[in-house]
């Protein structure tokens, strides 16, 4: 084999130099070989033994060992037997597949031809020059030669910088229709209606562009619209694991109050940093503040029930992506390949969030969704809708410990661990942190007062149903007593019995009630002895309670933990806990006495009944059968166990009387006092103005999808191995405007979509005007978009508008809003995709989750969202999709309103024919009114449906108006739905 | 639905080919496009280019009939019977001569747990539970197989056994992972199925490539149908056994007729191409033309492909039509078979329900039942197969995702099943390009182990690209990492 493979490498190298070449050329064979596959150990970012191969230079300098090529024997190059080595040990690279022969023929030849390489070769800059590492500054608008005056948005001084470096030439600005309809769909998700265009294109005013930008920013559906997008990039998804069961094991069944959260915070403007802060950290900026806190569900949104490491890799993984655009998840099983993280920066990271945990706390007006159910092996865990969730550090002490190859399993010797922290070329030793104090409603949501309030109601409720209980049953009892009297007036022995046993059982169910009674008044007792004792216990300032809360566990079972406080406090709230725990004892005595009272009142009716049945059996003179009298004696004897077992329940209840505790049950489960402040000093350093990436990425993200294609093509990739940005003063100028501006997104919304960048012609080519009073204009424009397109055919620099394509969402969204069908109201627990067929509530609404059924049939074909991963949404197009617009009673439903509405207002007349509802339907489904030549296809299809009707009416019989408008209504739908398949509807221009 | 750009590779600038659509069949609308000279490739310089649709090297298979049996069919009751079993009946495995499996090494590192060690890790069952059911060897290979298959056995001689399977996952996500290659504690990978579609589109235009077969919604099938980073134009197409509704949305609506649709199609077609003249350039409208062309005509071409009742009797009888407990799995094979011979790539059958063979309890009548409802199915498949030629062209895989356990299932007082047992089982291939009559590898005397390095899932992988003509390395994508785990090696002893 080994043979072979040399025999392999001296064939390529000798075709290699017989090939006549002369010389291998370094830049274009070599480099690029040494990059991909050396520069990760031999580069800027590390130097293994000392050898560095980035420069020609470095290679013949060799390493700490000595020379890696030898010119006089170059067959015994270090660097040549260990590419070909077929030992793994000594091979290189190490990883991945070894060099092919055909590559080691090249760097034999390189080395035979003596390793030459150009004078000026520059080594790999130092991984701290990369341009995303260094905080992005605002450079100084260019200056512009030709354009300068025209020039009013600073965006657009960047874009014809490179216009003129370029030696491009902008598009003019798009029609207005296109613009109009470019804009609401950018910022809103929704087409305009025909009415709305028209508006707009009878609006002479010159601001009437930036009224219709107000107007849409200002609009509720733009935060619906701009959610989805950071749903994508945040990686929304609704509870899964195993829907079919159902199992809950990823996520939670409550994270869509984070789903609201986003688009609330959207129209509301909040700022970008803000959101991150909040989404990392709510639980320690906002601890108060619920409506914050399901923010979290960020966090909650990885949780995985079987494995927390996973939940931990998957927060690494998309906090690194999403908010710095690192790809830290690299670093995971060693250290990353282009960017300066180590593996131990990995664990680092991770330690941030190793202390959490979910919780689930009751939100007014919902039932208490209890604590959060932990998973257990082989339990189900439920789908408990109730409440919100958020995270909180449980475990203030969490150690984070390093482990190998990506295998939790294994650790290194001596078990190191690692202790939260950013990497240092990042500027994380500007990150510090310190534990921070939760207000008490954060450490013990019992002390709510809707909580408190709700308690008290239950119980107060539970009280007064009692009563009612007691009274029916007095009642009742007065009616059985009535009875057995007139029953003891008979002679009839049955009868008597018949009544007694009526009676009997009256009184025993009045007993139960008047128990029962007994029971809810001690609960109520007991419920007013928890508040106060809450209060006394919770409202003592956390100062007074420093003692001894450094090493308390949360124990959110149920249990109050002692707590340690201020003597004199201590004792009177000692006090009153006990008093609470004793009422609590009561509880249980009544309660058991209750249950002991019943089953006397079982085994009484029981014995009674038996002896009314041996009464019987004597007065017939019959006997009684075997299986009848086991059976009584069963049942009996059942009766007499349930007596003595609640008699020794009684016993013990009653007994636990004497003992003296101050524990009593919390309204809630009680959470840690503290909390580590790991989370929220992380969410400050990444948002700070030094922070080289966060903004960064943020704008990056939102340019790409205005544009439909971002300035930096990696998204979650700003490292070394990432794309440069095609416009980097611009990206920068950007970042900082945003960080300067409050992070308003809004702010950026506007700037970029007032630009005139944005509002450019999408097309390549201009059809010329028949006519034209300016074709010297027109033949300029002709000559410049095509030298645009020989000079940047992929647009890279923007000298027209990208077209893009409507996702699933926007496409359904547009069918239903063109229709007048859509319901607009906001939020609420996720819709179940089996209806988003039928149902008519936007898209965002429905459930999405990454397993079967996780988004609908129709959404599933059109570029749905990915939960696992979603930084750019697919932008397919595939038959099917046409199957679905044209087969599904979806699209033809809305096509129909469409139809009928359009229909009513245009009617066929006999000069126009359908002109003119043929104008409308375009302008309501394209925004456009068509062409000359469109129309006549319209119009011809539209008659050749009518045909067959028309037809019938030529073998003499006139044909019957109904049948006419019957069959016009249907050929408008299916027109109406030809053009919902247009590419020009999907296609936004 | 994902993007395709990440982590570790260089990002090309994006193109047509690589970012946009590609019809149904995936790559079959943009190799068209590169016929019609419609796309092109923006990237001077970049060493990367999308596949073309064509094999890398000459293929011995042009498709795949991929038959998975879900939940785990026992090795030890099927395809891999063990005598030790019987003669050690009752004893644990310290107890007998052989070397104690669960004390050997390969125990621990070659399964990994999905659920945390603190949170658990299944039992392991010691005591050896006897085969229950008896065997004998058949045809010129001699393969052991159990009396459950009195149909397949005839057809020994066509099939290459590979018995030294293992895999990492001792719980059903294991059904993904012989998929995609991967642990459900690992990043996800596009499945085989949407490797094939990507690297070689389709033979026929109207018809997608990569298919599904009865397979049924649940979360350890939600990656097996998923292209991933691939795009979702690689996902594979859902089919229904029903030739009057096959494929979503392939129906015309109620009160539409055929003549309206045609129409309308054609006023659809007849208004892109008007707009085309205004876009000369977009390429993604010159795609979207021809995607309602395919539309249209798939229309039809799917419910034809999928009229298995068109079938003659004697080949409805073949597959098992004629009886209700070999129906469905028979309709389900004899649609593959249609499928593939009308040029789709891969179909991804499933003859029984999910985790049907999932046998905790009641291992016996579980599989005695099982084996039934699909023995004179899939011996049908070959034998038809074999009388149409397409053993030529065609390459059946018979799989499921894990073994079952020696010993007995005690959990919850359970006394007469096994539990799950990544650590060997029971494959096969019979078709293009298979050796028949092959017996590879096998698992130690108490059918607990796969012995030397046996096969991982992806080895199966491997095979099958190798069979087709793709080098799964030159199929990677930039910016996707594959490890060499992800590529497997084909398993070189079975081919032909």
């Amino acid at each position: 084999m080994k043979a072979l493979f040399w025999i392999l490498a001296l064939v390529a190298s000798a075709h290699v130099s017989a090939g006549g070449v002369g010389g291998i050329d370094y830049s274009r064979e070599i480099k690029p070989l040494l990059r991909d596959r050396c520069y990760a150990c031999h580069g800027a970012l590390k130097q293994k033994a000392g050898l560095r191969v980035d420069t020609g230079a470095d290679v013949r300098r060799g390493s700490k060992d000595g020379l890696v090529i030898l010119s006089n024997d170059f067959s015994a190059s270090p660097l040549l037997l260990r590419v070909a080595s077929t030992n793994l040990d000594h091979r290189m690279p190490p990883e991945g597949e070894r060099l092919t022969p055909v590559q080691i023929g090249l760097l034999r030849a390189w080395i035979m031809q003596g390793a030459a390489s150009p004078v000026d070769e520059k080594g790999e800059p130092e991984p701290g020059e990369h341009w995303a590492f260094r905080p992005p500054i605002r450079s100084p608008l260019p200056m512009i030669e030709r354009r300068s005056a025209a020039i009013s948005n600073p965006i657009d001084g960047f874009i014809s910088a490179q216009y003129e470096k370029q030696g491009l030439t902008p598009q003019r600005e798009a029609p207005k229709g296109v613009l109009l309809r470019r804009v609401y769909l950018d910022l809103i998700g929704l087409p305009p209606t025909r009415e709305e265009l028209l508006a707009f294109l009878a609006d002479p005013a010159p601001d009437a562009y930036e009224r219709v930008v107000e107007r849409l920013l200002n609009s509720p559906r733009h935060g619906e619209r701009w959610a989805r997008h950071w749903m994508d990039i945040w990686r929304y998804a609704d509870w899964y694991g195993r829907r079919t069961v159902p199992d809950v094991w990823n996520s939670a069944p409550q994270v869509w109050r984070w789903r609201e959260w986003i688009v609330d915070s959207l129209n509301a403007d909040k700022g970008y940093d803000r959101m991150l802060v909040e989404m990392l950290a709510a639980d320690e900026v906002a601890p108060a503040d619920d409506t914050v806190r399901v923010a979290t569900s960020y966090l909650v949104r990885n949780w995985y029930a079987l494995n927390p490491n996973q939940w931990m890799r998957d927060i690494v993984e998309h906090t690194g992506k999403a908010f710095l655009g690192l790809t830290f998840n690299c670093a995971h099983c060693h250290d990353h390949k282009y960017d300066p993280i180590t593996q131990r920066d990995y664990f680092q990271f991770r330690a941030f969030f190793e202390p959490l945990q979910v919780r689930q706390d009751r939100v007014p007006g919902d039932a208490d969704p209890g604590p959060f159910q932990k998973y257990e092996y082989s339990v189900l865990r439920k789908v408990n809708t109730n409440g919100m969730v958020s995270v909180f550090d449980e475990n203030l002490d969490a150690k984070t410990f390093l482990y190998l190859r990506g295998d939790e399993r294994s650790l290194p010797e001596g078990k190191p661990t690692v202790p939260p922290g950013m990497p240092l070329f990042l500027g994380g030793d500007s990150l510090t942190m310190q534990r921070l104090d939760l207000p008490v409603g954060a450490h013990y949501p019992g002390v709510k007062p809707f909580i408190r309030q709700a308690e008290k109601e239950k119980y107060e409720h539970g009280l007064a149903a009692a009563m009612d209980s007691l009274s029916s049953a007095t009642r009742q009892l007065a009616d059985a007593r009535g009875k057995f009297a007139a029953a003891e007036a008979t002679n009839s022995m049955a009868v008597r019995a018949m009544a007694f046993s009526d009676l009997l059982g009256a009184e025993i169910r009045w007993r139960n009630q008047s128990n029962q009674l007994a029971v809810a008044r001690t609960e109520l007792d007991a419920l007013r002895a928890r508040l106060v004792a809450d209060e006394a216990l919770y409202t003592v300032p956390l100062s007074s309670r420093r003692e001894g809360l450094d090493s308390e566990k949360a124990d959110v079972s149920g249990v109050k933990p002692r707590v340690n406080e201020a003597p004199s406090a201590r004792s009177a709230a000692d006090e009153l806990a006990a008093a609470a725990g004793r009422a609590e004892r009561m509880v249980s005595l009544r309660k058991a006495e209750a249950k002991m009272s019943a089953a006397d009142g079982v085994l009484a009716l029981l014995q009674a009944e038996q002896a009314a049945a041996a009464a019987r059996r004597s007065a017939e003179g019959a006997g009684e059968k075997k299986e009848e009298k086991e059976k009584a004696e069963a049942a009996l004897k059942k009766a007499q166990e349930q007596v003595s077992s609640a008699k020794t329940n009684s016993e013990i209840a009653h007994a636990a009387l004497q003992t003296n505790t101050t524990a009593y049950t919390p309204l809630t489960p009680v959470y840690p006092a503290q909390s580590t402040g790991r989370r929220s000093a992380l969410a400050g350093w990444l948002t700070r103005r030094d922070n080289p990436l966060a903004a960064r990425v943020a704008v990056n993200h939102v340019w790409a999808r205005h544009f439909h294609a971002p300035l930096v093509t990696s998204v979650f990739d700003f490292g070394r191995n990432g794309s440069p940005p095609t416009h980097p003063e611009l990206l920068d100028w950007l970042a900082v405007e945003f960080m300067e501006h409050g992070w308003s997104m809004k702010h950026l919304h506007r700037l970029i979509v007032t630009s005139s960048v944005y509002r450019q012609n999408s097309v390549t080519a201009e059809l010329r005007t028949p006519g034209s009073v300016d074709s010297k204009v027109e033949n300029d424009l002709h000559a410049s978009t095509a030298r645009n397109k020989a000079r940047d055919p992929a647009n890279k620099f923007l000298w027209r508008m990208n077209p893009g394509q409507m996702e699933a969402e926007v496409l359904r969204d547009s069918l239903l809003h063109l229709a007048d069908a859509l319901d607009l109201p906001q939020g609420g627990y996720p819709l179940p995709n089996k209806d988003a067929e039928t149902s008519h509530r936007r898209s965002l609404y429905f459930e999405c989750f990454p397993e079967p059924g996780g988004q609908s049939e129709f959404a599933t074909l059109f570029d749905p969202p990915g939960a696992i991963e979603c930084y750019r949404r697919s932008k397919t197009i595939v038959p099917q999709q046409a199957l679905a617009l044209t087969n599904s009673r979806f699209s033809r439903e809305q096509s129909r309103a469409i139809a009928r509405r359009l229909n009513d207002a245009f009617p066929a007349d006999a000069r126009r024919g359908d002109s003119d509802f043929l104008a409308a339907a375009w302008e309501q489904i394209l925004t456009r009114r068509p062409s000359g030549e469109e129309l006549a296809a319209c119009q011809d299809f539209l008659r050749h449906e009518m045909e067959p009707v028309v037809e019938s009416s030529a073998g003499g019989g006139e044909p019957k108006k109904a049948d006419i408008a019957r069959a016009r209504l249907h050929a408008r739908t299916s027109l109406v739905q030809a053009l919902f398949n247009h590419n020009g509807f999907v296609t936004i221009r | 639905m994902k993007t395709n750009y990440s982590s570790c590779g260089r990002v090309p600038r994006r193109t047509f080919l690589a970012d946009v659509g590609m019809g149904f069949a995936g790559l079959t609308l943009g190799s068209m496009l590169w016929r019609d000279g419609v796309a092109r490739a923006d990237q001077p310089g970049s060493i990367w280019t999308p596949p073309t649709g064509q094999p890398l090297v000459k293929p011995k298979a042009k498709s795949v009939i991929w038959v998975f049996l879900s939940g785990g069919y026992s090795h030890l009751e099927t395809f891999d019977p063990k005598p030790a079993l019987v003669d050690y009946a009752g004893k644990t495995f310290d107890k007998t001569p052989f070397e104690n499996p669960i004390a050997s090494r390969k125990h621990k590192n070659r399964f990994r747990s999905v659920p945390a060690d603190s949170v658990n890790v299944r039992d392991v069952y010691p005591i050896i539970y006897p085969s229950q059911v008896g065997w004998k060897p058949y045809g010129q290979c001699g393969i052991g197989i159990t009396d459950w298959w009195p149909h397949l056995a005839q057809c020994a001689d066509d099939i290459a056994w590979v018995r030294n399977m293992w895999t990492t996952d001792n719980d059903h996500w294991a059904e993904n992972q012989i998929h995609t290659g991967r642990h459900r504690l690992d990043e996800t990978q596009p499945s085989l199925g949407s490797w094939v579609q990507y690297g070689l589109g389709s033979l026929n235009d109207n018809l997608p490539s990569f298919v599904t077969v009865g397979v049924p919604k649940a979360h350890t099938t939600s990656e097996i149908d998923q292209g991933y980073y691939l795009g979702p134009q690689h996902a594979a197409v859902p089919l229904t056994v029903d030739p009057k509704n096959p494929l979503p949305f392939g129906t015309r609506l109620e009160g539409v007729s055929a003549a309206e649709q045609a129409n309308e199609y054609e006023l659809i077609g007849k208004l892109n191409r008007l707009a085309a003249v205004e876009y000369p350039d977009d390429e993604r409208l010159r795609a979207r033309i021809r995607a309602y062309e395919l539309a249209f005509k798939m229309q039809a071409a799917v419910p034809e492909a999928m009229d298995f009742p068109a079938e003659p009797e004697h080949i409805r009888r073949l597959y098992g039509l004629d009886q209700d407990h070999t129906k469905v799995a028979g309709e389900r094979l004899l649609c593959a078979r249609r499928l593939v011979e009308r040029g789709v790539r891969f179909v991804l059958a499933y003859p029984s329900g999910l985790s049907a063979w999932d046998s905790h309890q009641k291992l016996k009548s579980n599989h005695e039942k099982l084996c039934a409802n699909v023995d004179l199915p899939v011996a049908g498949l070959l034998r038809d197969l074999k009388q149409r030629g397409l053993m030529e062209d065609v390459v059946v895989v018979f799989c499921t995702e894990f073994g079952r356990t020696p010993g007995l299932e005690q959990r919850a007082g359970g006394a007469d099943g096994r539990d799950h047992h990544p650590h060997g089982f029971t494959i096969w291939f019979a078709g293009a390009g298979i050796q028949g009559g092959t017996i590879h590898g096998e698992t130690d005397e108490l059918g607990y182990h796969a012995l030397g390095d046996g096969h991982y899932v992806t080895d199966i992988h491997a095979t099958v690209l190798h069979l087709l003509g793709l080098d799964p390395r030159r199929l990677e994508i930039p910016g996707r990492k594959r490890l060499e785990i992800d590529h497997g090696a084909p398993i070189t002893e079975i081919l032909a």
